[in-house]
């Protein structure tokens, strides 16, 4: 029995002698990356342990900043084990302590996150709109011009939009009006159009919401590595020109537009029938006008 | 055991040590089968890794669950013909089958023993797992797709960037989440009617199946009026519970299109499960809309000349129906074509047919069968290269070498798919797959989960062996639907609520390679970033509003569909075409 133990034993330690423990790396933008690393692999105990050893070891620094973030980001989105109140004491933590550019970059971000915390609710949850509002106004206050407070400044409309009230897409169209005519350099310029051709559509002004639709295509960011399908775009200006502004001419752009450039589109067949029947419709028009005409002389 | 008197002390000793030797062996016989299971099973492994991998050689694992006639072949052949332009190199197959693959793939990603490269297996495991597979263990190869494959110099593909060598552009292969192309796909897929020439020939007089509808039901009844030398009457198709789908997507569903104009509310040019409820909901719209009918209909017509029993049968089969010379038609993809072909080899000659598509003038269906069925080009057999890959730049070279053009075509060929690469030939057996990429589709979208799902399961197996009829069917499900469907509709809603929250999580890891990135990788992925937040996080808030207010309100239009012209639009155009004329009169 004796000789059953030791083997057993033996065995055992054979099998976790591969289970040892993996070393940390050592200077503080290392263990920020592996923090996001282990972060991206769904090891948060990991990255949890990376973050607060970069903080630590970048101490003063602009990397404590973005260690905290990183620290922040994982108790608010790790799931199961989620501490919103702990993530948002972190983020205000550095909200509170940045001092230098790069840490003040840091802070926006986070005052984004704290925003997105108040609007993102569990699954039967409903947002305080208002107060999601107001977290997002604090972004863009604090942090005017920056990426976040761009960004924040689109979420902040996508709520009114999302109301499909008028009187709240008003407010959106009068807002976004003045973005895309204030920040014609901000990298969410496509966004803020399609934003605002939302709420044009949902105050029935199909000629502004197809002008609208028609700029977010033209101000889109190219990505060559992002396959990125504007057939949908294109179906979507062209019905909307067709059926809801009677813009034609557009809606024939459009139609062809997806025809030349996406051969193997769903939308090819309709889109082809698309062009045939306002044809057929132009036709029939014009023939009631010219018998109309006859009929009147 | 106790001694006995009888024995001799020496006896007495021998006994006594047999029964200390059978003790022992009681004791440690498990301990020792195990022990020598273990010490064979390294032995095993160690001569068969050193036969695959001799010293001085790079050894590339590929893992598939491709057991079909040719696969293996193929890459094998093609392995032997890397080998010759990398001597160091050997690729060597794990094929597992299909039913352990997803477990097995998972055991060995988590272990991090898995090969080298593997075929990812999107349509066999759960979305998200798929995804957490992508984030977590597989190697983006975004970095490759825009610079030429260079396997294709030579060839008209040489200095095209990798992603437009491929038919689709590799659209599959770009994943929306991680925002990183993720696999390379070698292959296409279709499914197609396949039938037997020579019972055809035998029993109808015909040469080549009819592509007509009309043609073809009455080709099927001819058929089944036949018995065999055994006195087996012949059934005119192998169906079983597993091929019925292609018949559905290919010929019954296409029926349906007419409905998009109806009932496509947002229109995006596809009808949605949420929106045909809405309009069935709201009374726009019946299953008794002729359209719809008219599917339930041909599927019967059809369904009527598999053989008897059919929704009971297995997949297999079916096929060994055919492959017996017992049925004359079998509708299956690509993936079984060189199977297929090397059973009937000797035996029988294959044809491949398109499916049957009504006439134009046809009387019950011409006026609704607007034109071709269209066919998405589902690019497959996609292969990733995972992270725990020594070798990871020389398994993605490798797959490159099976994605130029000539390699490609030659895989293919000995597999007896359809190559997915550009300009590459395919098999002239294989020339009826070649994809309609035009054309109608389906607008029954009946699956709006939960208890709606289950009821129509319940009564569609029902229409399908004939214990209802299409009336029963709509009147035991249509109510049910209009009741249920809100509750399961909204209980799908958490799942997006869910997925609101993973998609946060993967931008929240972007962002940070973003804030941490320099030079033009940063743009890079700042561009990426935006795009994410803007297609999944901004959008979505406001269009599931708009599905939501739909499901409760209904349509806000009254008087026009979503493809119709109102009265005021109509004033529009003809403003806009009069103007015009005006304007062009006067100068």
């Amino acid at each position: 029995m004796n000789l059953l133990r030791c083997v057993s034993i033996l065995l055992a330690l054979f099998f976790v002698s591969g289970c040892g423990k993996q070393t940390l790396v050592e200077t503080p933008s290392a263990q920020i990356e592996a923090g996001w690393d282990a972060y991206r692999l769904g090891e948060y105990k990991r990255a949890i342990e990376c973050f607060e050893a970069a903080s630590r070891s970048g101490a003063g620094t602009d990397a404590e900043a973005h260690a905290l973030y990183g620290l922040a980001s994982t108790w608010n989105l790790r799931r199961p084990g989620n501490d919103p109140i702990k993530a948002a004491a972190i983020y205000e933590k550095i909200i509170a302590s940045a001092k230098t550019p790069a840490a003040k970059d840091v802070a926006a971000w986070s005052s984004l996150a704290l925003a997105r915390m108040k609007h993102l609710v569990g699954v039967d949850e409903q947002p305080d709109y208002p107060a999601v509002r107001e977290a997002y106004q604090a972004c863009i206050d604090q942090f005017p011009g920056h990426p976040a407070a761009d960004e924040a400044f689109i979420h902040q409309q996508s709520t009114y939009l999302a109301a499909l009230a008028p009187q709240d897409a008003q407010v959106a169209a009068e807002r976004l009006e003045k973005f895309v005519a204030e920040r014609s350099d901000s990298p969410l310029l496509s966004a803020a159009w399609l934003l605002l051709a939302e709420a044009r559509q949902i105050l029935c002004q199909p000629e502004a919401s197809l002008a609208a639709r028609i700029r977010s295509l033209e101000t889109l960011e190219e990505d060559e590595t992002n396959p990125t399908d504007k057939a949908l775009t294109y179906w979507k200006i062209a019905t909307v020109a067709e059926f809801d502004a009677g813009d034609f001419a557009t809606a024939r752009k459009y139609y062809n537009l997806l025809i030349s450039e996406y051969d193997n589109d769903i939308r090819l067949f309709a889109s082809r029938a698309a062009l045939k029947r306002m044809d057929e419709l132009e036709a029939t028009l014009i023939a009631e006008r010219a018998e109309r005409t006859e009929a009147s002389r | 055991m106790r001694p006995s008197i009888l024995t001799t002390p020496s006896q007495r000793h021998k006994q006594r040590k047999g029964a200390q030797a059978l003790s022992f062996v009681r004791v440690y016989f498990a301990l020792f089968v195990i022990g020598a299971a273990f010490f064979w099973s390294i032995y095993s492994i160690v001569t068969t890794r050193a036969e695959e991998a001799p010293p001085g050689t790079t050894t590339l694992r590929i893992g598939h669950w491709q057991l079909e006639t040719g696969v293996r072949d193929g890459l094998s052949k093609l392995a032997a013909e890397y080998q010759k332009l990398h001597p160091n190199v050997r690729i060597v197959q794990d094929a597992i089958p299909i039913s352990v693959y997803p477990t097995w793939l998972t055991t060995n990603l988590l272990g991090g023993t898995a090969p080298d490269m593997v075929e990812v297996p999107r349509y066999h495991m759960p979305d998200d797992i798929i995804l957490s597979f992508h984030n977590r263990y597989f190697l983006p190869i975004t970095p490759y797709i825009t610079r030429p494959n260079p396997y294709n110099k030579g060839t008209n593909l040489e200095g095209v960037p990798l992603r437009k060598t491929f038919k689709d552009g590799m659209r599959n292969a770009y994943v929306k989440e991680t925002q990183e192309y993720m696999s390379i796909p070698l292959s296409l897929f279709g499914a197609r009617v396949f039938y037997n020439k020579d019972l055809l020939k035998k029993l109808t007089g015909l040469n080549e199946a009819p592509s007509d509808y009309r043609a073809f039901l009455k080709v099927c009844a001819q058929i089944e009026t036949q018995k065999n030398e055994k006195g087996q009457r012949y059934a005119a198709i192998a169906g079983s519970r597993d091929h019925l789908w292609a018949w559905e997507a290919m010929m019954f569903d296409p029926l349906t299109y007419p409905a998009v104009r109806r009932v496509d509310f947002n229109r995006d040019g596809v009808v949605s499960s949420h929106e045909l409820f809405v309009a069935i909901k709201t009374d726009r719209m019946s299953l008794t809309f002729p359209a719809f009918k008219a599917r339930y209909q041909m599927m019967r017509e059809v369904t009527n000349h598999f053989q008897v029993g059919y929704t009971g049968v297995p997949l297999g089969d079916a096929i060994f129906l055919f492959a017996q010379q017992r049925a004359v038609f079998l509708s299956t993809g690509t993936w079984d074509a060189r199977s297929l072909q090397t059973q009937a080899n000797g035996k029988f000659e294959i044809g491949i047919m398109d499916f049957p598509r009504p006439a134009p003038s046809d009387p019950e269906y011409g006026s609704l069968m607007e034109g071709p069925v269209y066919e998405e080009q589902e690019q497959g057999f996609p292969f990733a290269v995972t992270r725990n890959s020594k070798n990871a730049e020389i398994a993605v070279d490798f797959l490159l070498f099976l994605a130029a053009q000539k390699q490609n075509e030659e895989l293919n060929s000995i597999m007896g798919w359809i190559p997915s690469i550009q300009g590459a030939k395919i098999d002239s057996f294989l020339k009826p797959f070649e994809p309609h990429l035009e054309g109608v589709y389906t607008a029954l979208m009946l699956r709006l989960g939960g208890e709606t799902r289950n009821k129509y399961q319940q009564v569609y197996s029902l229409y399908q062996s004939k214990q209802i009829d299409f009336d029963q069917l709509v009147k035991e499900f249509e109510p049910f639907y209009k009741t249920r469907g809100e509750a399961d509709y909204l209980e799908s809603q958490r799942d997006w609520r869910r997925g609101i929250l993973i998609n946060e999580q993967l931008l929240a890891a972007q962002r940070a390679r973003a804030m941490l990135g320099t030079g033009d990788e940063q743009k890079l992925r700042w561009i990426k970033y935006r795009a994410f937040t803007t297609s999944r996080q901004v959008l979505p808030e406001v269009e599931h509003s708009q599905q939501l207010a739909l499901i409760r309100n209904g349509p806000s239009l009254k008087s026009t569909g979503p493809y119709e012209y109102s009265a005021e639009l109509l004033d529009r155009v003809r403003r806009r075409i009069f103007g015009a004329h005006k304007e062009a009169a006067a100068r």
